[in-house]
């Protein structure tokens, strides 16, 4: 769905990414220090932290985030697909101080995966590294375990405001890349239709079949 | 003519008292110095009117402006000079019409009247689609103001969509799904064709798209809204059933981090729940997810209030589902299926509104598939709350007491009962008191009574013949001087 808006010579590209970790992981806390640069601060000016966008520039490319915050409780899990469609990536959160957390990252992976193929950039996110003596989940187990799943791993603080910049400009750089590949893959573009009909449904029906519908009522203009 | 109009449309004579039709009724200043009846009339022969000519402006609008095409497409010479000063012209043609038909209808003046019958030939009756379609002939009005600006592309498109218009009015059988191919192919190629004109330039295409979906989706609203062909009716049905079974939900079951008691919040998210009522009044797929997106900006300020915190998606989904069962939307799955079918894609899937339309879908498969465990409820609670059998309300009273006091007017207006009732009760015990009262000031009367009669019992009352005057037989009396008289001093 990365809708290259071709003009002017430069690309720009928009990517919807999906923020999923259980309740008190600091989701919330983690875009709001990428988006504002601050933590549990009082002067924060947005009034919510469940959507932000943040503009970038990457090797001349224009990028345009969105982040989608979802809501973590377990009762709300079988949501995630109406959340996750159509994302071009994924950040999933865990405190490295709760195993449970990290078991919830390892769901989250397998049910992705199975929704949305290898299209998707993932990267598991440990959280909270200014608590390493508290540690519960070992660095080896996460980061092996990402690179079995084909993710990237990361430490972050949102805390003390680490690892996040490199995060964000890391995930999108393997965006672009994967939407590179894709619209190569397409053959320029031909098939835009097609992504850009997947848009947001309820029903969990198959993708419509843009293609084969055909133009051809208003062409004659 | 416009004189007339214009001395009648805004300086109303006082001194006509009399029905101006001379019907022999009183007349009104309100009623344009007509009496009511008379008033009425004339009102819906201007209204009738002014549909006829509105209608019958937007039809020679497009046949001026097909023929200017035609004539910049013939005249290469001056390709651009000749249409413009049309357009001026058509501009001010617009407003000065529209100054007019305001007028016009206030003022059913005289000269309607020959025209008038023409009319009534053509359109016996003013039929109610006619009418109903006054605010699509707007938005067509509205519309071709807006493509004038653009010149050439804008009169392409014009011509694009009343094509496309013409052809959706022959797919009223097919199913919605296919409704919705040929509406999102439109969007498609119209978006496309801007993005060569505009060379990339996204905000103005978007813009020129907003305008696109506002026109075809007013006129298609009718055709493609609920369509028969699909089962969305049912749907609404089994939703609106199931919000209301589900009435006794509670903020504590879900979780939801807003505090009703503080007035403040308690009227945003009266205000949240208007919102996303007022959606099914909208026709445009984006006036809908606008409706949506301003409920959900009042959630957002909600949990601020309460939580001093910006809200994440843990404690803004709980709140929304909430208001969503407070609400209980009209036809809200109708609603979602007509946006996701019909909104342009490109404002679904990336942007702000797309995200808050999403949670709302979230909200109703939340609701579709709720159950005990998502409640933190046992399977038996669950179930003797759905059936009616019990109500969370009532059982625990601390809970009951405490949504009482959640908000200020309804409990001032249990403290005004109960003090209602502790007047009554008071007023009770004065009548009580009053009443003891007459009962003992009756009996103290009668045992006075008693008592008088008893002691007169007792001692009856002789009475003796006077025994004569004492000196009633001195007969020397008579002797006796005068007696004296009081002296009067002087002074």
């Amino acid at each position: 769905m990365a809708s290259g808006g071709a003009g002017g010579g430069s690309k720009s590209y928009s990517f919807k990414v999906v923020l999923l970790g259980e309740g008190c992981v600091g989701k919330t806390s983690l875009v709001l220090r990428y988006c504002e640069n601050k933590f549990n601060d009082k002067h924060i000016t947005t009034l919510q932290a469940s959507f932000l966008t943040k503009k970038l520039n990457i090797g001349g490319k224009r990028v345009n985030l969105a982040i989608w915050d979802t809501a973590g409780q377990e009762r709300f899990h079988a949501l995630g697909p109406i959340y996750y469609r159509d994302s071009n990536g994924a950040i999933l959160v865990y405190d490295i101080t709760d195993e449970d957390s990290f078991q919830k990252v390892k769901n989250w992976v397998k049910e992705l995966r199975k929704m949305l193929g290898n299209e998707i950039c993932l990267c598991i996110v440990g959280n909270k590294i200014d608590l390493d003596k508290e540690r519960h989940v070992a660095i080896q187990e996460a980061e092996g375990y990402a690179e079995s799943v084909g993710a990237k791993h990361y430490h972050t603080s949102a805390k003390l405001n680490k690892g996040i910049e490199e995060l964000f400009l890391d995930l999108c750089k393997r965006m672009i890349e994967t939407a590179q590949a894709d619209e190569r893959a397409k053959g320029n573009g031909s098939n835009q239709a097609g992504t850009a009909r997947r848009g947001v449904q309820i029903v969990d029906d198959e993708p419509q079949n843009a293609a084969a519908a055909g133009g051809g009522c208003c062409s004659s203009g | 003519m416009s004189q007339k109009s214009e001395r009648r449309g805004i300086h109303v004579d006082q001194s006509e008292l009399l029905c101006k039709k001379g019907c022999g009724y009183y007349g009104n200043p309100a009623w344009q110095g007509f009496c009511s009846k008379c008033w009425r009339e004339e009102y819906q022969r201007a209204r009738q009117k002014q549909i006829q000519e509105d209608w019958a402006l937007a039809e020679r609008l497009q046949r001026e402006e097909e023929a200017a095409y035609a004539s910049s497409q013939g005249a290469q010479t001056q390709p651009t000079l000749a249409p413009f000063s049309k357009f001026e012209d058509k501009k001010t043609n617009v407003t000065t019409r529209k100054v007019t038909t305001v007028k016009k209808f206030f003022s059913p003046s005289s000269r309607a009247a020959p025209k008038k019958e023409t009319q009534e030939a053509k359109a016996p009756s003013p039929s109610i689609s006619r009418q109903s379609s006054v605010e699509t002939d707007k938005v067509s009005r509205d519309f071709i103001d807006f493509l004038k600006n653009l010149q050439k592309p804008g009169r392409d498109i014009h011509k694009q969509c009343r094509v496309f218009l013409d052809t959706m009015a022959n797919k009223k059988e097919v199913s919605a799904e296919e409704q919705s191919e040929y509406v999102q192919d439109f969007y498609q190629n119209v978006a496309e064709k801007l993005q060569v004109h505009f060379k990339g330039s996204s905000d103005r295409v978007e813009r020129v798209m907003d305008q696109v979906e506002k026109y075809i989706m007013t006129r298609l609203y009718k055709s493609v809204f609920c369509p028969e062909t699909t089962d969305d009716e049912k749907k609404d049905l089994a939703v609106q059933k199931r919000i209301r079974a589900l009435h006794w939900v509670t903020l504590l079951m879900l979780c939801v981090p807003v505090n009703e008691d503080i007035p403040e919040v308690s009227d945003i998210l009266v205000k949240a729940i208007t919102d996303i009522i007022e959606m099914d009044s909208k026709r445009v797929p984006r006036d809908k997810l606008a409706c949506i997106t301003k409920c959900s900006k009042h959630i957002f300020n909600a949990i601020k209030i309460t939580k001093k915190e910006p809200a994440s998606a843990d404690d803004f989904l709980p709140t929304l589902i909430y208001i969503v069962l407070k609400a209980n939307p009209p036809r809200l799955q109708s609603n979602i299926q007509y946006i996701t079918r019909f909104c342009n894609p490109s404002r679904l899937m990336t942007g702000e509104d797309g995200y808050y339309f999403t949670n709302l879908c979230c909200a109703v498969a939340f609701i579709e598939k709720l159950d005990a465990q998502s409640l933190n409820l046992s399977p038996e609670d669950f179930e003797r709350y759905m059936s009616g059998q019990a109500s969370p309300r009532r059982q625990d009273q601390d809970g009951y007491l405490s949504h009482v006091n959640n908000s200020p007017s309804l409990g001032q207006a249990y403290q005004n009962l109960e003090q209602l009732s502790g007047l009554g009760e008071r007023q009770e015990r004065v009548l009580e008191g009053a009443r003891r009262l007459e009962r003992d000031l009756i009996e103290w009367s009668d045992g006075v009574a008693r008592e008088v009669q008893d002691i007169l019992d007792k001692y009856p009352l002789e009475i003796c013949p006077p025994a004569s005057a004492i000196d009633s037989d001195n007969v020397e009396n008579d002797r006796l001087p005068p007696p004296l008289q009081p002296q009067v001093f002087a002074g």
